[in-house]
């Protein structure tokens, strides 16, 4: 426990270093921040002013007003509770199906692999946003509808990466000693296997957040996500869509904010990656300093 | 430069040379580390002339491949270099791009450790081995094809018309290697470096491929730097050694000097510390702690820590020695070097008390057994074949004994260590432990025989779970038998820690932070926990270096005299068998072919395959170079999934006959030899054979 | 050769088979079931009961799927719900302007990408390598559906050099004319996928430049030019090809959102009419279609695959 303390501040240390990365945490920061404490702070997302509709960035309304000449600044602070809430909720729905698949998978190989893998091609056999628009068929539209929908979606990357993870592990000498001392199939599943599979693991949890929050919006975008008068960020682009001539700014800067929030998404998974692929390469890289010798 | 005129030029130009080739004066390396400069090569001297084989000897982390590869400025950019190489008198330090480009592969032809990553995997060999002379303009492209036939066909390729247009895929280990020799001797160069070009394959392919490089390197006269590790190889094929420690040459001499009278303390205390395969000797001296990591050196001499002649000394501690002539043609870089005593490493051969083991009741027999793997093909993945990666083998081992399994790879060692253990399930044959049959016990029935029977894993970097502290990694044992309160908890491991010469301050820190040796004896503490009666000790000490090897071989001696332990060795180095082992079984491509108590093995082998390998195997003594019988198998090791019909070994054997193409040989101990071997034509090697044998193969 | 095709063929099997009773089961999952699809919510049991024998839902579950399936291999999709028009019409009308823009936004997404890829992997770590590498991360970052926005209020709105709502014309009859509507489409799409490509290319690049071989070319001479070429490409190009193909299957299904920003007749809109009318036996058809052309070209390009790369034996 404490190693993975140790090493999990040794990461943080390390990702601080990169200027995209900070910016990104001071980013993801203030924005949970605002969607946290929107109540407190006063924003108001609801008020109707038919007469102020569709007016332009003010110091009264930062990002102007919407057609029903509500705040769209505060629509986008509640946007980001949507859309974080949402993505959260896909993501957690993703990792408990995906990791234990992946893990058994992995790990049995067999009948059970074959089973559980070709149901998650047939899952990657449709590109997400189309599965997730299945799925809304299915399940109707809603927010929840769409926290499983793309929940679901997030099911194969989890498991084919867990998967990965378990069958590059399973044939280490430190897999193989714990069966050599009689350790069961379970200790060598979860005290051994698991314990050194989390890295890519929440790099990929990372990695869906961005995705997830692409997608829901992409369903509000398209009408089948999160219904009005919830704010969401999706459905705030797809309405000012219609405004593109007289109120541009009505479409553009929700979208600013969306895209901030992916990329920040992103640098921080990316960064994450590099660093646990940069452990192998810094080893090699030591290892051709002081030049190799096995 | 490229045009063939001052090619002419050039190599008339070397013909009259008695010059150096290669000429290093104060090369000093540093890559930048974490914001550091880390010096790897600490300003050295080299010569190295026509016509000769120069070896650089040194263990990880002594800077041997950075100075080869700064020899044609082919370092990673993050290298600081600084002094002179001088390649044919063109200074190669700050040299232009350009002029560096054109001397690669003119001047200086390269061959790398590893066979399978050298060549490109999706280009035809035969291209990569005349590409560069192409760009030289040396060969026209429509005669590529043809003269890499030619030169495929100089290092012995067998049917070199086909290969030039096969991918590296399709070329075995052994000659793959030959095709880099080949590729790095296309631009007929008047250096060649060879960094390590033989540790990545087998004994016999090895002595192959050294066969090959020695006479394409008389035929062109070139020099040759070769970089290893391994004093066998250094004493077989070198003509001057330079000793290379901490980032220095700590000696430079022939290879006769170097082994007679090292004038170095670490090149002495080196060739202490390395098993001899020509004599079987009791216990190993040991170099005292860990080769320096270039991040930390020693201050003033880097060898004092560990040095035994330099102990107590402030000089040592504080000024660094300049490598000084020392004798005729001789260098050394210590202080003290006129203090050094004379000493032959000690042949008291250790004692063996064969008759009385006698008596005692194996531990472990195995009985015959079989494991193959079935091989599935085609659109049902039906079982078409099978490998049969061990195909009978018998042996037992007794309490306090040490029984080897040798082999080259693919033979079936470890597939037969793991069916052992139970990891692996057996086909045919018993095995038993304590006189019970464990063959096929459930993993409930094993877990007890897995008390008594431990298994010590080859790569302590990979066996180890990263995530445990080294407590924890020793007491996991323990605890999956829910022995560890039974067996004294934290004092146990405590007392197993100092069994194996581990501080218990180290207890809480993890297997990064050791270093590979301390890592083999945590795998080693780990094993102990159980008390058991029977370790499976799976090459222990290949990834080890030398002086490291050497400390891991006498605790192993130690805990086995100290609890009686019995060791099922499993090697590829027949030096290391002949060290610690007291009866050696040999096999090939799943087969055991000859058993026997170790100093028969070695001194009355009748197998030839056994006579082969011994013959293959480099000896560190370079005046045997010359008096010994070589005998250079052709070929590689069949695959086992198609192995040949008869005996396995008929393809590649000196002795074969029709009967050993149709009949598989039994087992058969004959009162006239002195081990048993599973051999129609067993029986001690003639001298005459070794001339029919190397006449077979073209003489080296 | 033809025996790893079998293979990969039959191993399609079971995929579709899963992909199929899904589908199908589709029907089955929605609130009321297939006679609520019909007859709506508040019909009376009379109805009901008529829809059920007509529409054959009186049989067993097996016998119904058989159907099912037995009629979409003979090329009947059913008719849709709302324009009563055969599905497999629909989408014969659709595919076509889908596929144009699958293969307009490849053509962009490699343009930019493999020049950004090999100019950045060749400069690690430079600023202009730190540049690239943002374009990459920004591409992947600028939803679609944003982006396809902003083009829209500069080329139509503010520019107006190009129609914000882009039809389909086949790019044979008018290539001009084709051009200029699928052009925005095709790069909103590209820019994103170019995104991938490029840090898919880089990626492979960087590691082929750390390998051994790189280190035994540079050994012989060979001039970087030639290093980067002959050898270095070769390597990289072999999985690349792989992304490419994975990337084309997506487009195929995955330009939704593209076709609803720019109002582009193609099959992804017409999904997401289905889904909003809820006209079920479209909705599977398309969804069946589309798996179907993304498990041929996957299998077209492990074929591909396996023949560029020499490691792969075929017999």
């Amino acid at each position: 426990m404490r190693k993975s303390f140790q090493s999990a501040a040794k990461t943080i240390r390390n990702l601080m270093s990169r200027k995209g990365v900070v910016f990104s945490v001071i980013f993801l920061g203030a924005l949970s921040f605002l969607a946290i404490f929107a109540d407190i702070l006063g924003f108001d997302y609801l008020t109707q002013n038919l007469i102020e509709s569709l007016q332009p960035p003010s110091a009264e309304y930062w990002f102007g007003t919407d057609e029903l000449g509500r705040d769209i600044l505060s629509r986008v602070v509640y946007g980001t509770r949507t859309s974080l809430v949402t993505s959260a909720g896909a993501v957690t729905i993703a990792a408990v199906l995906g990791v234990p698949i992946g893990l058994v998978a992995g790990f049995f190989g067999g009948w059970r692999d074959a089973v559980l893998m070709r149901v998650v091609d047939v899952m990657l056999a449709l590109p997400a946003i189309l599965f997730a628009m299945a799925l809304i068929a299915i399940l109707g539209k809603g927010q929840m509808a769409a926290m499983i929908a793309v929940g679901i979606t997030g099911i194969p990357s989890f498991a084919r990466i867990t998967r990965a993870q378990v069958l590059s592990l399973r044939n280490r000498d430190f897999v193989t000693a714990v069966e050599a001392f009689g350790g069961s199939a379970t200790y060598s599943m979860f005290r051994t296997i698991l314990p050194n599979s989390w890295s890519p693991i929440v790099v990929q949890a990372i990695v869906l957040a961005s995705v997830a929050i692409l997608l829901e919006a992409a369903l509000s975008f398209l009408g089948m996500g999160v219904a009005p008068p919830t704010p969401s960020w999706g459905e705030m682009l797809r309405t000012g869509k219609s405004y593109l001539y007289e109120a541009p700014y009505y479409a553009v800067l929700p979208g600013i904010i969306l895209t901030l929030t992916i990329l920040s998404f992103d640098t921080i998974g990316r960064a994450m990656t590099d660093f646990l692929e940069g452990r192998h390469e810094l080893g090699d890289h030591s290892s051709v300093d002081a030049e190799s010798e096995k | 430069m490229n045009s063939t005129g001052t090619n002419a030029l050039r190599h008339a130009v070397k013909k009259s040379n008695t010059d150096a080739v290669l000429s290093v004066r104060d090369l000093t390396v540093s890559f930048l580390t974490n914001g550091k400069q880390v010096p790897v090569v600490r300003g050295i001297d080299l010569d190295v002339f026509a016509n000769e084989v120069h070896c650089i000897v040194g263990e990880s982390g002594s800077g041997k491949s950075v100075t080869s590869l700064a020899v044609t400025g082919l370092l990673p950019v993050t290298a600081t270099v600084s002094g002179s190489v001088r390649l044919d008198g063109v200074e190669v330090i700050g040299a232009d791009e350009e002029v560096l480009r054109n001397m690669r592969g003119q001047d200086v032809g390269f061959i790398f450790q590893d066979p399978a990553t050298t060549l490109n995997p999706v280009m035809r060999v035969g291209r990569q081995i005349t590409e560069g002379q192409v760009v030289h303009g040396q060969l026209k492209a429509s005669a590529a094809s043809d003269r890499a036939a030619e030169l495929m066909a100089e290092v012995d390729i067998a049917d070199p018309k086909g290969r030039v247009t096969q991918y590296p895929h399709q070329f075995s280990g052994g000659m793959r290697q030959r095709a880099v020799i080949a590729m790095a001797m296309s631009g007929r160069p008047n250096l060649i470096v060879a960094d390590e070009p033989t540790t990545a394959l087998d004994v016999t392919v090895q002595a192959q491929v050294l066969s090959v490089l020695l006479q394409r390197q008389k035929a062109l006269g070139s020099a040759i730097i070769l970089i290893t590790h391994d004093l066998g190889v250094v004493a077989e094929v070198a003509d001057r050694v330079s000793v290379m420690y901490g980032g220095s040459i700590v000696e430079t001499g022939t290879v006769q000097d170097i082994f007679d009278r090292p004038c170095h303390p670490y090149t002495a205390a080196l060739l202490r510390s390395v098993p001899r395969i020509d004599a079987g000797d009791d216990r190993l001296k040991t170099i005292p702690g860990q080769p320096p990591t270039p991040a930390e050196l020693p201050s003033g001499c880097v060898f004092h820590p560990r040095c035994a002649l330099g102990a107590g000394k402030t000089r040592c501690q504080t000024e660094r020695p300049q490598l000084r002539a020392f004798a005729s043609g001789q260098m050394t870089a210590c202080h003290f070097a006129e203090e050094m005593k004379p000493d032959r490493p000690s042949t008291t051969a250790r004692a063996i008390a064969q008759a009385e083991r006698a008596e005692v009741k194996p531990l472990l027999e195995v009985d015959n057994i079989k494991v193959h793997f079935p091989v599935k093909k085609g659109i049902l993945r039906r079982t078409v074949g099978w490998v049969r990666a061990v195909d009978g083998v018998r042996l037992s081992v007794r309490p306090g004994e040490t029984v080897s399994l040798v082999g080259e790879s693919g033979c079936g060692k470890t597939t037969f260590a793991r069916a052992i253990m139970g990891l692996l399930d057996v086909n045919e044959g018993d095995v038993r432990f304590d006189g019970r049959s464990i063959v096929g016990l459930s993993r409930k029935a094993m877990r007890p025989v897995r008390r008594q029977m431990q298994y010590v894993f080859q790569d302590p970097y990979s066996s180890l779970n990263p995530v445990l502290s080294a407590a924890d990694i020793v007491a996991e044992p323990m605890r999956l038998h829910g022995l560890f309160e039974e067996m004294g908890s934290d004092k146990r491991i405590a007392e197993l820690f100092e069994m194996v010469g581990l501080s218990p301050s180290m207890m809480g820190k993890y297997p990064s932070e050791f270093s590979g040796g301390q890592k083999q004896r945590l795998g080693i503490a780990r094993t102990l926990g159980l008390k058991p009666k029977l370790l499976i000790l799976d090459e222990p000490v290949a990834a080890l270096d030398v002086s490291i090897q050497a400390q891991i071989l006498n605790l192993l001696q130690d805990l086995q005299r100290e609890l009686d332990l019995g060791f099922l060795f499993i090697s590829h180095n027949l030096s290391v068998v002949r060290h610690i082992s007291d009866r050696v079984a040999v096999m090939y491509l799943g087969k055991m072919v000859e058993e026997g108590a170790c100093n028969e093995i070695y001194e009355n082998a009748a197998h030839p395959y056994t006579l082969s390998l011994l013959s293959a195997a480099p000896i560190s003594n370079p005046g045997m170079r010359n008096q010994r019988a070589r005998i250079i198998l052709r070929g590689d090791i069949p695959n086992p999934a198609s192995p040949p019909s008869g005996c396995r070994f008929h393809p590649r054997c000196f002795r074969a006959t029709d009967i050993c193409r149709s009949q598989v040989p039994e087992l058969a101990t004959q009162s006239s030899l002195k081990t048993t071997s599973i051999c129609h034509h067993a029986g001690p090697l003639d001298p005459k054979e070794i001339a029919l044998a190397s006449q077979a193969e073209g003489g080296i | 050769m033809i025996s790893y095709l079998i293979r990969r063929i039959l191993q399609l099997v079971p995929v579709l088979l899963v992909a199929s009773v899904a589908i199908w089961a589709m029907l089955y999952a929605v609130p009321g079931g297939p006679v609520a699809m019909i007859v709506g919510q508040d019909a009376s049991q009379e109805q009901i009961d008529a829809a059920t024998r007509e529409l054959g839902l009186d049989r067993p579950l097996i016998v119904q799927y058989a159907d099912w399936v037995g009629n979409a291999v003979s090329g009947d999709l059913g008719k849709s719900i709302f324009s009563k028009e055969p599905v497999v019409k629909l989408i014969g009308q659709r595919l076509p302007a889908t596929i144009q823009l699958a293969v307009f936004s490849l053509l962009i997404a490699l343009i930019i990408s493999i020049p950004i890829a090999i100019i950045s992997a060749l400069n690690p770590g430079t600023w202009i390598d730190r540049v690239l590498s943002s374009w990459s991360a920004l591409a992947l970052a600028v939803p679609t559906f944003w982006l396809g926005i902003l083009l829209v209020l500069l080329f139509a709105v503010e520019l107006r050099w190009l129609p914000s709502a882009s039809r389909y014309i086949p790019f044979w009859t008018a290539p001009l004319d084709a051009m200029r509507n699928t052009f925005l489409p095709a790069l909103t799409l590209g820019v994103y996928v170019s995104g991938i490509l490029a840090r898919f290319l880089r990626a492979s690049l960087v590691g082929e430049l750390r390998s051994d071989y790189v280190r035994t070319a540079r050994s012989k001479g060979l001039p970087e030019r030639q290093i980067v070429g002959g050898h270095i490409m070769r390597n990289a190009l072999i999985p690349f090809v792989t992304i490419v193909g994975l990337m084309l299957a997506n487009f195929l299904g995955g330009s939704v959102v593209t076709e609803v920003v720019f109002t582009y007749p193609g099959l992804g809109r017409l999904l997401v009419q289905a889904i909003s009318t809820r006209d079920y036996p479209l909705i599977q058809g398309i969804i069946l279609v589309i798996i179907v052309i993304f498990m041929l070209i996957n299998l077209a390009v492990d074929m591909l695959y396996a023949y560029i790369d020499p490691r792969i034996e075929h017999k």
